[in-house]
């Protein structure tokens, strides 16, 4: 890219983590004399949102209609829309219940309480503008935006993952926490790309970085597993949907183990 | 003829945690109204998790702040602990501490050197600020950089830790590198002091100056910290934690997806480092101690700049408190990281001290899943005190230029270090 790379880092509905990751990156220092920040509130008072700039990052969900504006605004002035984490990519953890109704889950957290902003269920970024590309995890690693940033800027386009958590949890030789300590570890269906980080504590992959794509998620045979540990279909559910409520194959695929028995 | 006026607002608030903006309405007889707006969405994190199992809720609700996910963790972990009637050991509660101060340390460094420095310093960005304050960049990276490290050792990521569980930890770092913190740690103290130092000298806005009502938690054993199982108030009043809700009340509001709270229902109040300072001072020790002694006139109660510098005086106290923590851990080395945990019915309140203030969580267990969950952030507790304080800025200068106006009451809210994405998602009647 010729002169200084535009930036816009813009956030929707999110704890404001991937951002803050991103800052506490001590490489940015070095970004700095090649890049130019348009918009980025959380560390530039000077921020504007309507203005074009190369790449976009946004996080956070859709959760409100100002955001579905937002969104479609920062989709027509960038040449590069990139969806960071686990609430842009899949929308978050608030979607965790995302069959039960908004007024449901508004009525037990604000009692009658009304505001004067419009609500809506956590939604993914794609739901509403095309993507170029996705920077995975709750919080993404740093050197995920460091690979894609670095990437960008030569004139690349980075590489996907898709092989999941257990074949970095392997090469690092942890214990496994499925098979050896009988946990239900997301791992085997989780994109990889952490190095494994919380099965390394000796903690069960929870899917903060999302199911694998391109298909090769084996829901089902997870869901077997599972199943042969003594887990129902909801407990299940509950953990698989944690950071993948919005995945279009989940349901029906573990739905299909729990057919299986029945026959 | 009736005089038109445009209202004054800053609709997104820079450099702070979340979005959020002001609304100044001004009309003939000056400030008619103003109005912190959050802007974000609402993530029903309490209603999400009703009905869901113990570890799996725990694992989702440091997910509402990035700034303060340990201090969401640990404080859900033991209220969790409380509710089934687990104790953990004191090697263990030690260790969950220093990852505490972990988050303490990087969020004071970052809110201090990153968010408000600039405005001090004339700079829009605090990255624009690296050529001419090279020193003051390096130590806020240097301290950053600490807090971030501990939270990777103890919590296993800075942001979102998962190694805090049920019954203690996955896993536990070594001696050597418990040994290797408090060198870092004692290595970082000066940087701490020059902080402290630094921001003396900053002006506490006279525009703002009045009475404050404090709100801290009591902390445990007499000595200046994080957890605790009362609040006392600047008033003398002081209630057990389970009473929060008789003491705290909280109230919709139209114009914010964050609720506003009331002390016994009537008074805005404040929560953070300067509400720790103004209550419990007589609890510091070593060098923070001397340093409150010889700037007390600095470290006023009655004015909210002044929890910049209580921040800064917190670096200095928390990391020599955390040399002193894992001294305690590592005399009782070697630590079995967890206890096994049996998942009984029951009800548990924890109140602590995240680096913004107040944090509360209430959670009911029933067969070993979540049967209630109320959790109140220091940001939800001080919208209404911070709404007091923008309207008195307002107040002196909605006649200035407009761009000094929004200037100044952006620096209101940036002293309260508010965390919007905190206060936004967990209010609950």
């Amino acid at each position: 890219m010729e002169g200084k790379v535009r930036i816009g880092f813009y956030a929707l509905t999110s704890c404001y983590g991937c951002q803050l990751q991103m800052a506490m990156m001590d490489e940015l220092l070095q970004l700095l004399p090649h890049a130019e920040i348009v918009c980025w509130f959380m560390v530039e008072r000077d921020s504007y949102e309507d203005e074009p700039v190369d790449i976009a990052f946004i996080e956070g969900s859709v959760s409100t209609e100002e955001e579905v504006e937002l969104v479609k605004k920062i989709r027509e002035n960038a040449k590069i829309v990139v969806a960071v984490g686990s609430c842009a990519v899949h929308g978050g953890v608030q979607s965790w219940e995302k069959d039960k109704s908004l007024e449901e889950l508004w009525k037990t957290v604000y009692g009658d309480g009304k505001v004067k902003f419009e609500p809506k269920m956590a939604e993914p970024v794609e739901n509403y503008i095309k993507v170029d590309y996705r920077i995975y995890g709750c919080p993404p690693e740093k050197k995920d935006f460091l690979y894609a940033l670095g990437t960008f800027l030569v004139g690349s386009w980075p590489e996907d993952i898709d092989y999941p958590v257990c074949v970095e949890c392997r090469l690092k030789g942890y214990p496994c926490v499925l098979i050896e300590k009988g946990e239900p570890c997301l791992g085997p269906i989780t994109r990889a790309g952490c190095d494994a980080r919380c099965p390394g504590f000796g903690v069960a992959c929870i899917g903060c970085r999302g199911a694998i794509g391109y298909d090769v998620a084996w829901f089902d045979s997870l869901a077997k597993t599972f199943r042969e540990k003594g887990l129902t279909k909801e407990e299940i559910l509950q953990r698989m949907k944690i950071f993948n409520a919005h995945n279009p194959k989940l349901e029906e695929m573990v739905e299909k183990i729990f057919q299986e028995v029945k026959e | 003829m009736k005089n038109l006026y445009l209202p004054i607002t800053v609709d997104h608030i820079a450099r702070v945690e979340g979005k959020g903006g002001v609304e100044i309405v001004v009309g003939d007889e000056g400030v008619k109204e103003v109005r912190l707006n959050i802007i974000e969405g609402p993530r029903f994190f309490e209603a999400i998790t009703v009905g869901k199992k113990l570890d799996e809720a725990l694992a989702v609700y440091p997910r509402i702040c990035s700034f303060c996910s340990a201090a969401h963790k640990l404080t859900a972990v033991e209220a969790a602990e409380k509710a089934i009637g687990f104790e953990p050991r004191e090697e263990i509660q030690a260790l969950r501490e220093v990852l505490y101060i972990g988050d303490m340390i990087e969020s004071h460094a970052l809110h201090l050197y990153l968010l408000v420095l600039p405005d001090y310093l004339g700079y829009s960005n605090p990255l624009k600020m690296v050529n001419e304050y090279k020193k003051e960049i390096g130590i806020a990276l240097d301290l950053k950089n600490l807090g971030s490290w501990m939270m990777d050792e103890l919590g296993s990521r800075a942001i979102h830790q998962e190694n805090v569980v049920l019954g203690g930890f996955g896993k536990l770092p070594d001696k050597a590198t418990l040994e290797t913190m408090k060198k870092r740690l004692s290595e970082a103290l000066p940087k701490a002091e020059y902080t402290f130092e630094l921001f003396t000298k900053l002006e506490q806005y006279e525009e703002v100056e009045g009475p404050i009502i404090h709100m801290a938690v009591k902390p445990r054993g007499d000595i200046y910290g994080i957890y605790g199982d009362a609040i006392s108030v600047s008033d003398g009043f002081e209630f057990p934690s389970e009473d929060y809700k008789k003491h705290m009340v909280e109230r919709v509001v139209e114009h914010s997806f964050a609720k506003h709270s009331f002390y016994n229902g009537e008074k805005p109040f404040m929560t953070g480092a300067i509400s720790r300072v103004v209550n419990h001072a007589d609890k510091l020790y070593g060098r923070a101690k001397e340093l409150y002694e010889s700037h007390k006139d600095l470290l006023r109660p009655t004015n909210p700049f002044a929890n910049n510098l209580a921040q800064a005086l917190e670096l200095v106290y928390f990391t020599e408190r955390a040399i002193d923590l894992i001294d305690e851990a590592l005399a009782k080395w070697p630590i079995r990281p967890r206890d096994e945990v049996e998942i009984k019915d029951g009800f548990g309140v924890s109140t602590t001290e995240a680096p913004r203030g107040i944090l509360v969580y209430a959670l009911e267990v029933k067969g070993g899943r979540v049967a209630y969950a109320d959790i109140i952030t220091p940001t939800a507790f001080n919208l209404a005190m911070m709404e007091v304080h923008v309207r008195m800025m307002a107040e002196k200068h909605y006649n200035d230029d407009p761009e000094r106006l929004k200037y100044l009451t952006e620096m209101v809210v940036r002293a309260y270090d508010p965390c919007i994405s905190c206060s936004v998602h967990v209010a609950r009647l």
